[in-house]
């Protein structure tokens, strides 16, 4: 219980370290919220185009609804995802991982403490991308909220296991992660954000089946635009638990080994 | 005295580079590197010590591994009983570090900003930590920067904020890396009376000091290691290293009563080499010799038996650089042969 206490001061201390550099460049997140307005307009205007005809696809009745819960998923993933990654880089980078490293903190405490307003931002972020459509171009959403929810968190921890995997990459290589530039353009390409995954060839669609984020998607959507219950949607979640039941034991061993390796070497603190 | 810090046979080497162009020959890395090597001594509580080399000596892996950054290959190092791989996080707590890298704090913060984040790191109660750093920068003359953005100050001014981090929670024992690297002259001497206050303060910090400033080591430290080639060469007082390598000394006598032909008579007979010019009414006489010889003996029964008066006499001993090159000519040497 101490330790949790413990961890969440530091997290206190991160997000209002965050925060501070953040107002610093006030101008960035006014652009960042004028670029997510600008998204969506697009978004409706190109849906225009196909609406109607994107009926035999599962979600994809309102290509609108589709494509901006796409974008909202994938912004909130993807920045889970790297800003677990970069934590450690970007100290290392800055130059302030050392005396980070000097407070009572431990490596994965900083990790975590480090992430914490990316992951407040990217849920206000995403939140503005459902807003904007529901706000400006009439986009209903039904369904359960909290199940919607209890699946971003599940596929969140997916991405945040595959998070860990990189920044142990990125500790011991100190250089950007390979998997999660596929990663990241392959969620973007073939997990169904901006078309649906059955337009792919055959062979393509089995890399789809091999992504998280189909799942979380699928299940997202499903909730959000057709109004699935927890039954419909157990395919994708049971889906989403084995993935976690793998992935968050193999990343935390993996980590652990890598810190202790960093530590032995010396390299913690080299860029 | 009891001992804050233990070192015990601590060696370090950092393995060699992967390459891929070695990868089909064996072994694929580059060897090891030696940073440390057999590497034992304490450091008593409320002592200032010394740790003194060359770049690439092994001074700063050896601050880095009492830091926990780094864990040793074999050996150990012990604060205040604790393990600094076993005990890493309660070591932690003991210790502040005050290094001279200027980019390890957030540029775009206020000076109270970046104590405050640390602070908060240390998990030091809010009013508690406000009052902790206004006394810190109060401390270090940065008590009108405040509130300034770090990136704002004086090289200077920024290594003073490294030491008012160092000191946030109050740490028994600090280490500081060229405490005074990029202080102008007369905030350098306030620098070291502050870092001397510190150490005999109540309760007493101990401090381990790296630098390359060797007249700084010689006014601060009690005791002082040569670290050279991640070996210790020596380790004691700084008078007693000065004098280990140092066999001859200059001697220095001012005269009065006496011209200058008349010294140089006077003297040679009983000195060979000797350096004698007029100063104004007085003359000076300069010669070296072996410390422990007669010739200063010698030299002061002519000059005395000539009715000379003698102003002053003194010698100038070796410094620490002299000692620090002479290790390096013998590693150098040692190397040649070997090789």
């Amino acid at each position: 219980m101490k330790r949790i206490l413990a961890l969440f001061d530091r997290m206190r201390a991160f997000v209002i370290r965050d925060f501070q550099l953040a107002v610093s460049y006030r101008l960035a997140f006014f652009l960042r919220v004028l670029t997510i307005l600008i998204v969506v307009t697009i978004a409706y205007y190109v849906s225009r185009i196909f609406m109607g005809s994107a009926e035999l696809f599962a979600n994809w009745r309102d290509p609108l609804a589709a494509w901006i819960t796409g974008l909202a998923v994938l912004n909130y993933f993807m920045t889970n995802f790297s800003s677990l990654a970069n934590a450690i880089r970007s100290e290392q980078l800055q130059g302030t991982l050392e005396s980070v490293l000097m407070t009572p903190i431990s490596v994965p405490g900083l990790i975590v403490a480090s992430s914490a307003l990316d992951f407040l931002q990217a849920t206000l972020f995403s939140l503005l991308y459902l807003v904007f459509g529901a706000v400006f171009f009439g986009v209903t959403y039904q369904g359960s909220y909290l199940l919607a929810f209890l699946i971003l968190i599940l596929t969140t921890m997916v991405f945040a296991s595959l998070g860990i995997l990189s920044a142990s990459f990125a500790m011991v290589f100190k250089k950007a992660d390979p998997v999660a530039i596929l990663l990241g353009t392959g969620t973007a390409v073939f997990s169904g954000v901006f078309f649906p995954p059955q337009l792919l060839p055959a062979t393509m669609q089995k890399i789809s089946k091999i992504l998280p984020a189909t799942y979380g998607l699928t299940a997202i959507r499903g909730v959000l635009i057709d109004n699935h219950g927890l039954h419909e949607t157990r395919g994708p979640i049971i889906t989403l638990f084995i993935f976690l039941a793998v992935l968050l034991p193999l990343s935390l061993w993996i980590f652990s080994r890598a810190v202790r390796r960093a530590k032995r070497e010396g390299s913690l603190i080299q860029y | 005295m009891p001992v804050a810090i233990a070192i015990r046979n601590l060696s370090k080497a950092y393995p060699g580079r992967f390459e891929l162009r070695t990868l089909l020959r064996r072994p694929p890395r580059q060897p090891p590197v030696r940073a440390l090597d057999d590497v034992s001594f304490d450091v008593n509580e409320g002592e200032i010590f010394g740790l003194i080399g060359p770049n690439g000596a092994g001074k700063t892996t050896l601050t880095k591994i009492v830091a926990t950054l780094v864990q040793p290959t074999t050996g150990t190092v012990t604060v205040k009983g604790f393990d600094s791989v076993g005990e890493s996080a309660a070591l932690r707590k003991l210790i502040g570090l005050a290094a001279a890298e200027e980019r390890s704090f957030y540029w775009r913060l206020t000076l109270e900003q970046n104590l405050m984040f640390f602070a908060r790191l240390y998990s030091i109660p809010k009013r508690k930590a406000e009052a902790r750093i206004a006394e810190s920068l109060a401390q270090l003359d940065l008590e009108q920067s405040s509130r300034k953005r770090f990136g704002e100050l004086s090289t200077g001014n920024k290594q003073r904020m490294a030491i008012a981090r160092a000191l946030l929670n109050n740490p028994p024992i600090l280490l500081l890396d060229e405490p005074t690297r990029s202080l102008d002259p007369l905030a350098a001497a306030r620098m070291r009376s502050f870092i001397g206050s510190l150490a005999s303060g109540d309760p007493p910090v101990t401090i381990l000091l790296t630098s390359h400033n060797l007249n700084e080591i010689e006014e601060l430290c009690q005791r002082i290691a040569i670290i050279s080639h991640g070996r210790i060469r020596e380790l004691g007082t700084p008078d007693r290293i000065r004098t280990l390598h140092k066999a001859r000394e200059r001697v220095r006598l001012v005269l009065e009563g006496i011209s200058l032909e008349r010294a140089v008579n006077v003297l040679a007979p009983a000195l060979a080499d000797v350096e004698v010019v007029k100063d104004g009414p007085r003359t000076l006489v300069t010669f070296s010799r072996e410390v422990g010889d007669d010739r200063l003996d010698r030299g002061l029964r002519a000059i005395l038996a000539n009715g000379t008066r003698v102003v002053s006499c003194d010698t100038e001993r070796a410094s620490l650089l002299e000692v620090l090159e002479a290790y390096e000519r013998e590693e150098k040497l040692r190397n040649n042969r070997e090789a």
